[in-house]
């Protein structure tokens, strides 16, 4: 999954819960999968490390 | 000319000035012909009777001496630089004493910018037929892409702004910098292998980054070989080459055009704390969604529980209205209350007298009143 797809799919489910017409069970589970696309999102942003190389030397370090 | 060999038995010799003299008189049979190139290596002295140079093929980088009588040479009055294009007229010739192969230039001619720009033209034109700057090819940038590929040269201001504007909008970005030449007879050729070495690399996005310069210096970004490479880029390819004006075939055929590096920097990535406030946005949502949810479940279930309470005492008191009514209705109908209003029950016998003809004068007949009775005789009747 990507970024953009866990992003659109997290915002259909708040969508679809603010709407209020989703009974409970059903409520509680799109609650459960929100929570998780937002852990994959936020780690996305947070996780990532900056990093710029320079492809010359990573050529270089690749050679034996 | 008569070239002599030398017979050893049935082997035919020639001397080395012989050979050359052979193969220069049959070189001197080919046609007088117009060559295109970038002039370099441009050798003149007052002392010598030809001027030299040599003509690079700005595609390939071959190579091709050059050699020009010096009076026509200064007659043209061209004062030719490193790297000027220009048209040589003249023929194949070897240079004999060496054995060098060359072009005696008869005539030559710099070759414009008012050329350059019809061939360019010439070559939009040729791929714009193809398809290869139709909208419809445009591909979108990726939102989130996990690593960038940034061609550039190593000449500090474009790969510097664009890195800035990467970094500055979206720390955690990840980018990998191919420096490459940008200028020159080898920087289209460069840049196209910058771009293979880049997605061999799985970015997810290319930015082609070089800062402004001359007509000529921003030439190799609109090489043919350089602008298919960009169209057929497995990724999406950003331009950002020379400034505003400037309008390389490589911005065409780039899926976006940006007109500044700093500006392609900014569009490859998004902005970092927006990102975070939108999540934070979602998620908000999603527990203030779960919460309303869960209310509104509760207060349901609490109407039904009341609901459930009030049951038994509503269906007896519904009972009892229905007895009340049912005893309204009996007593409504008894004799009793007739009676209460003022009539009277009259029997004979065991018969209720309904008839005046039903009884006779002397009879004795029951009277029944609502509080008690009395009996009496009849005096006559009608």
């Amino acid at each position: 999954m990507t970024f953009e797809e866990a992003q659109q799919e997290l915002e259909t489910i708040v969508q679809r819960l603010e709407s209020g017409e989703a009974p409970l069970d059903e409520a509680l589970k799109l609650w459960e999968r929100g929570e998780e696309l937002y852990r994959f999102c936020k780690e996305r942003l947070d996780g990532a490390e900056g990093k710029i190389e320079e492809l010359a030397s990573r050529a270089e370090a690749a050679k034996p | 000319m008569k070239v002599e060999a030398i017979e050893y038995g049935d082997r035919k010799v020639y001397s080395v000035g012989a050979f050359n003299r052979g193969v220069a008189s049959w070189l001197q049979r080919l046609p007088t012909v117009w060559v295109e190139g970038e002039v370099t290596e441009l050798r003149r002295s007052d002392r010598w009777a030809s001027v030299f140079f040599t003509l690079k093929d700005p595609q390939d980088g071959s190579c091709l001496g050059v050699s020009i009588a010096r009076g026509q040479f200064d007659a043209l009055r061209l004062e030719l630089a490193d790297g000027d294009r220009v048209h040589a007229y003249g023929r194949p010739e070897l240079f004999e004493a060496r054995g060098e192969f060359r072009l005696r230039a008869l005539s030559l001619e710099r070759f414009g910018l008012g050329d350059h720009l019809a061939a360019l033209e010439r070559l939009k034109t040729k791929l714009a037929g193809e398809g290869l700057f139709a909208a419809e090819r445009k591909r979108p940038l990726p939102l989130l892409p996990a690593r960038i590929g940034l061609v550039t040269g190593n000449d500090a201001a474009a790969k510097r702004d664009v890195l800035t504007a990467v970094t500055t909008r979206f720390p955690p970005a990840n980018v990998l910098v191919a420096e490459t030449y940008v200028q020159g007879p080898r920087a289209a050729g460069a840049v196209v292998e910058a771009l293979g070495a880049l997605c061999r690399e799985s970015v997810d996005v290319i930015v082609v980054a070089r800062g402004g310069g001359s007509f000529e210096d921003l030439l190799p970004f609109s090489d043919e070989r350089l602008v298919r490479a960009i169209a057929d880029c497995p990724v999406p390819v950003v331009s950002a080459v020379g400034h505003e004006q400037d309008t390389p075939l490589c911005d065409l055929a780039a899926d976006v055009r940006a007109s500044t590096p700093s500006v392609a920097g900014r569009l490859v990535v998004p902005d970092l704390a927006q990102l975070l406030e939108r999540l934070g946005r979602s998620r908000a949502g999603l527990e203030r969604g779960a919460r309303r949810s869960l209310e509104r479940e509760r207060r349901r279930l609490v109407t039904t529980h009341e609901r459930l309470v009030r049951a038994p005492r509503l269906l007896l008191e519904r009972r009892r209205a229905k007895l009340e009514q049912s005893a309204g209705r009996l007593r409504a109908l008894s004799p009793k209350a007739t009676l209460e209003r003022g009539y009277a029950i009259v029997r004979a016998g065991d018969e209720l007298v309904r008839s005046g003809r039903a009884v006779a004068t002397g009879e004795r007949v029951e009277v029944e009143l609502a509080d008690g009775g009395f009996g009496a005789r009849v005096e006559e009747t009608r």
